[in-house]
């Protein structure tokens, strides 16, 4: 076998990996930090899509002011479900379950809401100039769009990780999956705090989806397609853990890319199969912190 | 003042239930059409389109008169792309509105689902848009019609394509790429037995089998790029087309090989999504055009569309035309849409000028397969910006006689024996 070909698909894997990682790290941040589950993530995913479609291309805006401007439409809209919606269902008895009807049903009304809004049309907006073309690393063509979004990537692990590590807020967040009562008692609001995650979770979705748009069509119905594999990053990586849904995404960016190559017939079987042995071995996913973990 | 309010309240509802009769009495003579369309999703932009495109016959139909003094009625409903519901939807409509005709859907999935509805109830079902061949040859049933073309054309006008571009400038190396599902793999298969038919020599480096609508194809562009195959044919399917090229366009890949996509390539969506980034000399073909052929026909068409609905239609919107035109051409035959019978023998055979039939030919339905045979045409991307949002076009036609793309005898007794 030709290594310089490994190498080649080596790279298109860890490339695959960081866009699915960017798309999961929202739900990472909600799933695996506060254990509030959203089903809608895609949703925002494809809000922040055609949110960066209408400033790039109908407004004119510049590529990466719009960046900013969808994850941040994406995140406003995100919070105002979660005050509107989803608070209501927090503390019931089977609330794991309302979760994920209702953040289903919102699948559904954005899918329409969006429709409304922008049409049945595929949509699709250009790489931002000076990104359109390609670069030679080590006899290995990469994208260089694709080299901007590995950078994001990596920047948004590691501010992640400080963030959720590091300082007071972070440890809040962290605390609401444990023991929303006791924070509270500690005088800590709460109910903002989930908002607030929330936010920041559907604002990731959101500049995801722009990041991805200029490599794929914007149509309603973008979101489901993103949440199954997003979902697979997350338990393959274990609730709780940025850099764990970030092995987990190289994980399932290589397995592809190799599979692709290799067992062409059976390529989309290989993502589940890892998911399988994984979960089998270990159950809580890759890296589980001990000390997330509720009692 | 309270009381008379009240008083003339129930005279009117009253008078409203008395002459309720009336009124519907006047419009009694209807042809009730129950029509099946995704609206929702992915799809959805087929459906809204081809139910513009019904709209658009229906109005100009009713406004002569209607159809042997028959009224055109529509039912729309979402089939939300799922078989199962679509044949409840289908025996809704046979068993409480008493529709006339089942009409429509975009999935071949779907359509494979309501065709066994409409064998069983003998209710005539005009299929619009789903390509599989299996429609029109294993699951062919007789109140099954299919007013465009399968897969099996597109791929025998592709074949014939190829075949005349190999004596020009010679390619060996092919490799494959379409959606994992039958959509993806008869277009291969229809292909390969097309080529193999006409003689020609060909080596198949890749296949390649992504979900549909994949989000990511950089490690399927790679692989292919190591195949290095003089011609990738594509068979993907709506948006996946646009992700795809856009995704290997930073590759080179157009450079280095011919990009050939005969079925649903060519479709007006791709054109319009990708504006000037759609590269040159992409061979596609599709099911309608906007800019082929340069009939009258078609130019109105295309013209009442964009004036009906503020964009340009994408391919289904012109089958869904024509087939309200096909069902008012029958029932005006026939003198009713009651008689099932009457009504399939005034199908089969039945001439249809369509927008897409260049001069001098006109479609019409083979009455042994209820298959519409049309001429195809397969077109290269070149610029052309008179189609707005769309910066480029198909242009340089190869046009093929559609008696040369019907499925041959041993392909239908090859695969109706099981």
């Amino acid at each position: 076998m030709d290594p310089q070909f490994l190498l080649i698909q080596a790279t298109s894997g860890f490339t695959m990996a960081m866009i699915l990682f960017l798309v999961a790290s929202g739900l990472t941040l909600l799933f695996g930090v506060v254990n509030v589950f959203n089903f809608a993530h895609g949703s925002f995913y494809m809000i922040g899509a055609y949110l960066a479609y209408t400033c790039v291309s109908v407004l004119g805006f510049n590529f990466w002011a719009s960046l900013v401007l969808a994850g941040l439409g994406a995140g406003v809209f995100g919070m105002l479900m979660e005050s509107i919606f989803l608070r209501r269902i927090y503390g019931r008895a089977e609330e794991a379950g309302f979760q994920i009807l209702l953040t289903y049903s919102f699948i559904l009304i954005i899918d329409d809401l969006v429709k409304l809004v922008w049409g049945t049309e595929y949509k699709s907006i250009s790489r931002p100039p000076g990104f359109s073309g390609a670069v030679e690393l080590f006899g290995v063509l990469v994208p260089t769009y694709n080299l901007a979004i590995i950078a994001l990537g990596l920047i948004v692990a590691v501010a992640a990780w400080l963030l959720l590590s590091r300082t007071r807020a972070g440890r809040i967040a962290r605390a609401t999956a444990i023991d929303r009562e006791m924070l509270s008692t500690l005088g800590v609001n709460v109910p903002l705090t989930l908002t607030v995650v929330f936010g920041v979770a559907t604002a990731l979705g959101g500049l995801a989806g722009a990041l991805a748009a200029p490599l794929r069509s914007v149509t309603p119905g973008a979101g489901i397609e993103v949440i199954i594999d997003s979902l697979i990053v997350v338990v393959l990586g274990g609730m709780g853990n940025f850099w764990g849904a970030f092995l987990g995404a190289i994980i399932l960016g290589e397995v592809n890319a190799f599979a692709v190559a290799f067992v062409a017939d059976w390529a989309s079987l290989f993502s589940f199969i890892v998911m399988i042995v994984v979960l089998i071995f270990k159950p809580q996913g890759l890296f589980s912190p001990a000390k997330v973990r509720k009692a | 003042m309270r009381r008379s309010g009240w008083k003339i309240a129930m005279a009117l509802s009253l008078a409203a239930v008395l002459l309720f009769p009336l009124i519907s009495g006047a419009q009694e003579k209807v042809i009730k059409i129950g029509a099946l369309y995704p609206m929702t999703g992915r799809a959805g932009l087929y459906g809204l389109d081809s139910v513009a495109a019904m709209e658009m016959a229906i109005a100009e139909i009713n406004a002569k008169g209607g159809a042997a003094g028959y009224k055109l009625d529509a039912l729309y409903t979402d089939s939300k792309v799922k078989p199962d519901y679509a044949v409840h939807v289908a025996k809704r409509y046979i068993e409480e509105d008493k529709v006339n005709f089942l009409f429509g859907t975009v999935s071949s999935g779907v359509a494979l689902a309501v065709t066994e509805v409409s064998k069983q109830y003998k209710k005539i079902f005009i299929g619009t848009d789903a390509a599989a061949t299996e429609l029109t040859v294993d699951n062919l049933q007789p109140y099954y019609f299919r007013v465009s073309n399968d897969t099996f054309q597109s791929m025998a006008a592709g074949a014939l394509y190829l075949k005349g571009m190999q004596a020009k400038k010679p390619w060996k190396k092919i490799a494959f790429i379409g959606p994992d599902y039958a959509y993806g793999h008869s277009q291969w298969n229809e292909l390969r037995y097309n080529l193999d038919k006409l003689g020609v020599k060909y080596e198949v480096v890749g296949e390649h089998w992504p979900k549909l609508a994949q989000p990511d194809y950089t490690p399927f562009i790679t692989t292919i790029l190591n195949q290095k195959p003089d011609i990738l044919v594509a068979g993907f399917w709506g948006g996946d087309t646009v992700a795809f090229i856009k995704q290997a366009l930073p590759y080179g890949l157009f450079d280095k090989m011919l990009y050939f996509h005969p079925d649903a390539g060519g479709n007006y969506e791709l054109m319009s999504a990708m504006g000037d980034e759609l590269p040159n000399g992409l061979i596609l073909g599709a099911r309608h055009y906007n800019n082929w052929p340069e009939t009258e026909g078609n130019k109105a068409f295309v013209d009442d569309f964009h004036k009906h609905t503020g964009r340009y239609p994408s391919y289904c919107a012109e089958a869904a035309y024509e087939g309200i035109y096909a069902i008012a051409k029958a029932v005006e035959k026939v003198g009713n849409p009651d008689d099932t019978e009457a009504l399939v023998k005034a199908f089969e055979g039945m001439k249809l000028k369509m927008p897409e039939d260049p001069d001098g030919f006109t479609s019409y339905i083979d009455p042994a397969s209820h298959q519409i045979v049309q001429v195809q045409a397969i077109g290269v991307t070149e610029p052309n910006d008179k189609f707005p949002p769309a910066k480029k076009m198909l242009g340089q036609w190869k046009v093929f006689k559609a008696e040369d793309l019907m499925p041959p005898k041993d392909f239908i007794e090859a695969h109706t024996k099981k």
